[in-house]
């Protein structure tokens, strides 16, 4: 018996299938595809399936991953063709290997964002700029235990900001998983706050998970 | 439109996957100029439309077809509709995202009546008119069918014609007729004189409702040579019907989420409250092979681990061991649970007890419906006490600790005994689990009784019936719950003001219809859920209109008056129902058809007799 994990995008309209619907999802199309997964003895026997890093509702995604047991080695493009044929519009498989990284080990995720909203009273890649020389971002952060106020600033960085003709593209390294995981909008809501305009939409796309060092989680 | 032209709103609403389309199993198509496209709506939400067989049956048939292209279209909640009206976005098919207002037809699903509003808010949402006689265009043409069909009068000025029956073969010749009338430019009317030759399709404009001066029903006058009854339709041959081998598969969760196959339509018990028992008939079942392909195919496509059972009744279905066996042979090994709903443990062999055991995970239910043996009888739900007590029994020696009885209160002929009856047979029930040494230890029984309002239905025996006043509806509850004993006894029962709503509209006639609109514009919509529900919109609807209520649901009905319903043929004769009417009133009961045929009439539907090994009387 082997762990695979499996990469696949999210994208379009899979962008709505939340978190838990997607574990039913996989599941299902796991099933179609006829692959030997793996099921947990007892009672009732369920596919044991773990994702890696929850994707909020609404973003897509070129990097999501999940584990799963074969009782039986399968080879990789099988494995892919025989799963991409039972996956619905908007999920596609194009990686499968042995897990590399424990999940514990993601620290970053990197995000392409795009803001649209209006013209402020400078171009907003200046006012991007200027919200980044702030000393400290404080947001308020909603927790298990309530909401508690966390400064951001050390917590991200940005590697492209370009103005668009609908506002501005952003790509932004986010602090990820476990105790500081932070989700872009946070970021967005900041500078919305610093800036004072309202944005009209966002569209996020998650490009990759990162480890500690900074390698692709594999 | 494009999903783009919704994603802003698809962030603001919960649960936006129901309005995406693009679920496995959905069907799009390239559109070619001589295709019609079919709007299948269900008029409530998402989660409760994706559950209904008969409508995952018509879209894949019709979809089956290459000159159709039929869309799914359930009622946006409160949120999502919101931002579509804010936004100027009409109502559209999920495989398209089209707006269905430039569909050809729209056909409604009518599961239920507190749905009817729906049906209007939905047109409206959609951008159309929702009177039908001011859609003057050909299309879309608005058709509905569904069990409420069987008294459609309430719904006749926003519905362009009805199907009655079974949907397979008939909605296949409409499509035809429409080909025919776009490619010979017909007009409304004249598509609609024609539809009325097609057996089981009313057309209610083309008949004319006189009234006696005390408000009941005159006479119902066709016109143009429309026929005189319409008569229902059924697939005569249940075996051979299309099913289909792949459903769409939702993403959120639904109420009913899983594989289904369909054992038999029809019923053979004739409970005489019940509707379902009736406007099914006759009886017809699939072979155990073709169940157990079905089930194959549907699995396998679907990816569900779930196979659930539908009929009116499982444990009627002629072949259920070997289906059981059937089926037993590979869902286990694959990992798929069976669940066997509407089940009566009573008449089943012990080695068919176990095989059930093994599936049934789910608590205890059993349907009693009424609470002293006389009512039982009255009503015509063969189960008796012992039955009941036996079948607990079983089901706590095997560790179950929980029951759930299902009655109704306000039946034909009860009294404040039978009310006290239903509390004493439930106290039976806790007495039984304490008097038991091998009950499972350390635990306590609950028994949890469920107590709906009964709803007299068109085409059934009590169809003459009175519906109880809401006042006497609550006293009978407050007298129950103080006949109430033990704490091991949990009740609950249905509201009284929404049970005289469906009794309202389950019998209405035409002059409904400026009420519902009325309640639509006060604000009715998604009325089978308690937050969207308010009587007070209701009655201010219908004191406007100047109707009655209690004209509808609390009236005496005498067996020669003309009921609204009258002209539409469901197969069981009136005089059937006026007969089982006077035995109700003795309290004798009708065997079951499997026993004995006791001649509704609806074998004429097939051309011959029910059940091959015997003979029935015409
Ligand atoms: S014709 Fe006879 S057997 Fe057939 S449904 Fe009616 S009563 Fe039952």
């Amino acid at each position: 018996m082997q762990t695979i994990r499996i990469f696949f995008k999210k994208l379009g309209r899979a962008k709505y299938i939340s978190h838990l619907d997607l574990s039913r999802c996989m599941q299902r199309a796991l099933r179609r595809s006829g692959l030997p997964v793996w099921y947990t003895q007892g009672f009732h026997p369920h596919m044991y399936l773990t994702f890696a890093l929850p994707l909020s509702l609404g973003y897509e995604s070129l990097c999501e991953s999940m584990d799963l047991k074969l009782t039986q080695d399968v080879d990789t493009q099988e494995l892919l063709d025989r799963l991409n044929a039972a996956l619905p519009e908007g999920l596609t498989a194009y990686g499968a290997a042995a897990p590399v990284n424990k999940p514990e080990k993601i620290a970053w995720a990197r995000y392409e964002i795009s803001l649209c909203m209006s013209q402020g009273s400078l171009p907003l890649e200046e006012l991007f700029d200027q919200f980044m020389a702030q000393d400290e971002i404080l947001v308020v952060k909603r927790t298990k235990r309530g909401e508690k106020e966390v400064d951001i600033k050390p917590l991200f960085s940005v590697g492209v900001r370009e103005p668009t003709p609908q506002g501005l593209r952003l790509e932004l390294t986010i602090a990820a998983g476990g105790e500081t995981n932070i989700n872009p909008a946070l970021v967005a809501d900041a500078f919305e706050k610093f800036t004072g305009i309202p944005r009209e939409s966002m569209d996020v796309l998650r490009t990759q998970i990162l480890t500690e060092d900074f390698a692709l989680f594999a | 439109m494009q999903l783009s032209d919704l994603d802003p709103i698809l962030r603001r609403v919960q649960k936006p996957a129901q309005y995406t389309g693009g679920e496995l199993g959905s069907i799009v198509k390239k559109l070619t100029p001589d295709m019609i496209r079919f709007a299948l709506c269900f008029p409530d939400l998402y989660e409760i439309g994706m559950s209904h067989l008969g409508m995952k049956i018509l879209y894949a048939l019709q979809n089956q077809r290459e000159d159709v292209w039929c869309e799914r279209v359930f009622a946006p909640a409160a949120d999502m509709e919101e931002e579509m009206r804010r936004n100027g976005i009409p109502l559209y098919g999920l495989e398209s995202l089209d707006p269905i207002k430039d569909f050809d037809i729209i056909g409604f699903t009518l599961q239920y009546e507190l749905s009817f509003t729906s049906i209007l808010n939905l047109l409206d949402l959609a951008g159309l008119p929702v009177l039908s006689r001011e859609r003057t265009q050909l299309s879309p043409l608005v058709v509905a069918g569904g069990p409420c069909a069987c008294n459609p009068e309430p719904l006749v000025d926003f519905i362009d014609l009805f199907i009655l029956g079974e949907g397979e073969e008939v909605n296949l010749e409409l499509i035809d007729l429409y080909q025919r009338a776009k490619k010979e430019g017909w007009d409304k009317p004249h598509f609609l004189r024609e539809a009325a030759g097609i057996p089981g399709i009313y057309v209610p404009s083309l008949y004319e409702v006189t009234y006696h001066p005390d408000g009941t029903v005159e006479q119902v006058i066709p016109r143009e040579n429309a026929p005189k009854r319409v008569k229902k339709r059924i697939i005569r041959d249940l075996d051979k019907v299309y099913y289909p081998s792949q459903f769409v598969v939702p993403y959120i969760d639904t109420v009913h989420d899983r594989a289904v196959i369909e054992l038999f339509r029809g019923c053979i018990r004739g409970c005489r409250f019940c509707q379902a028992g009736f406007i099914y008939r006759p009886y017809r079942e699939k072979q155990a092979d073709t169940l157990d392909q079905n089930a194959r195919d549907l699995c396998r496509l679907t990816g569900y681990d779930e196979l659930s059972l539908s009929s009116l009744s499982t444990s009627d279905y002629g072949q259920l061991e070997p289906l059981m066996d059937k089926l037993l042979s590979w869902t286990d090994t694959g990992r798929v649970s069976l669940s066997l709903p509407s089940l009566r443990v009573d008449n089943f062999s012990p080695q068919l007890l176990e095989k059930i055991a093994k599936v049934r995970k789910t608590g205890l239910t059993f349907a009693p419906e009424a609470g002293t043996q006389r009512l039982r009888d009255v009503i015509n739900k063969n189960v008796t006490e012992d039955e009941v007590m036996n079948t607990c029994r079983t089901a706590f020696e095997g560790g179950y600790t929980s029951v759930k009885l299902y009655f109704m209160m306000g039946l034909p002929t009860e009294t404040m005994e039978d009310i006290k009856g239903i509390v004493d047979l439930a106290q039976k029930v806790v007495d039984l689990f304490y008097s038991m040494p091998n009950r499972p230890k350390g635990k306590s029984v609950s028994v949890n009784i469920s107590v709906a309002c009964f709803v007299p239905k068109p085409h059934t025996p009590f169809e003459f019936e009175p519906q109880d006043t809401i006042a006497q509806l609550r006293e009978k509850q407050k007298y129950m719950l103080d006949c109430r004993t033990s704490k091991k006894i949990t009740i609950s029962y249905h509201d009284s003001d929404i049970s005289m709503l469906e009794a309202v509209l389950a019998r209405g006639d035409r002059r409904l219809g400026p009420v519902l609109l009325k309640a639509w514009q006060k604000g009715s919509k998604l009325d089978g859920w308690s937050e969207h529900f308010s009587m007070e919109r209701w009655y201010a609807a219908m004191e406007e209109c100047g109707v009655d209520p209690a004209f509808y649901a609390n009236r005496h009905r005498s067996y020669d008056e003309v009921m609204p319903w009258d002209h539409l043929d469901y197969g069981v004769s009136k005089a059937f129902l006026v007969k089982e009417n006077k035995l109700a009133r003795q309290s004798q009961t009708t065997a079951t058809c499997r026993r004995q045929c006791t001649g509704c009439g609806a074998n004429q539907l097939l051309g011959g007799a029910c059940f091959a090994d015997h003979t029935d009387i015409l």
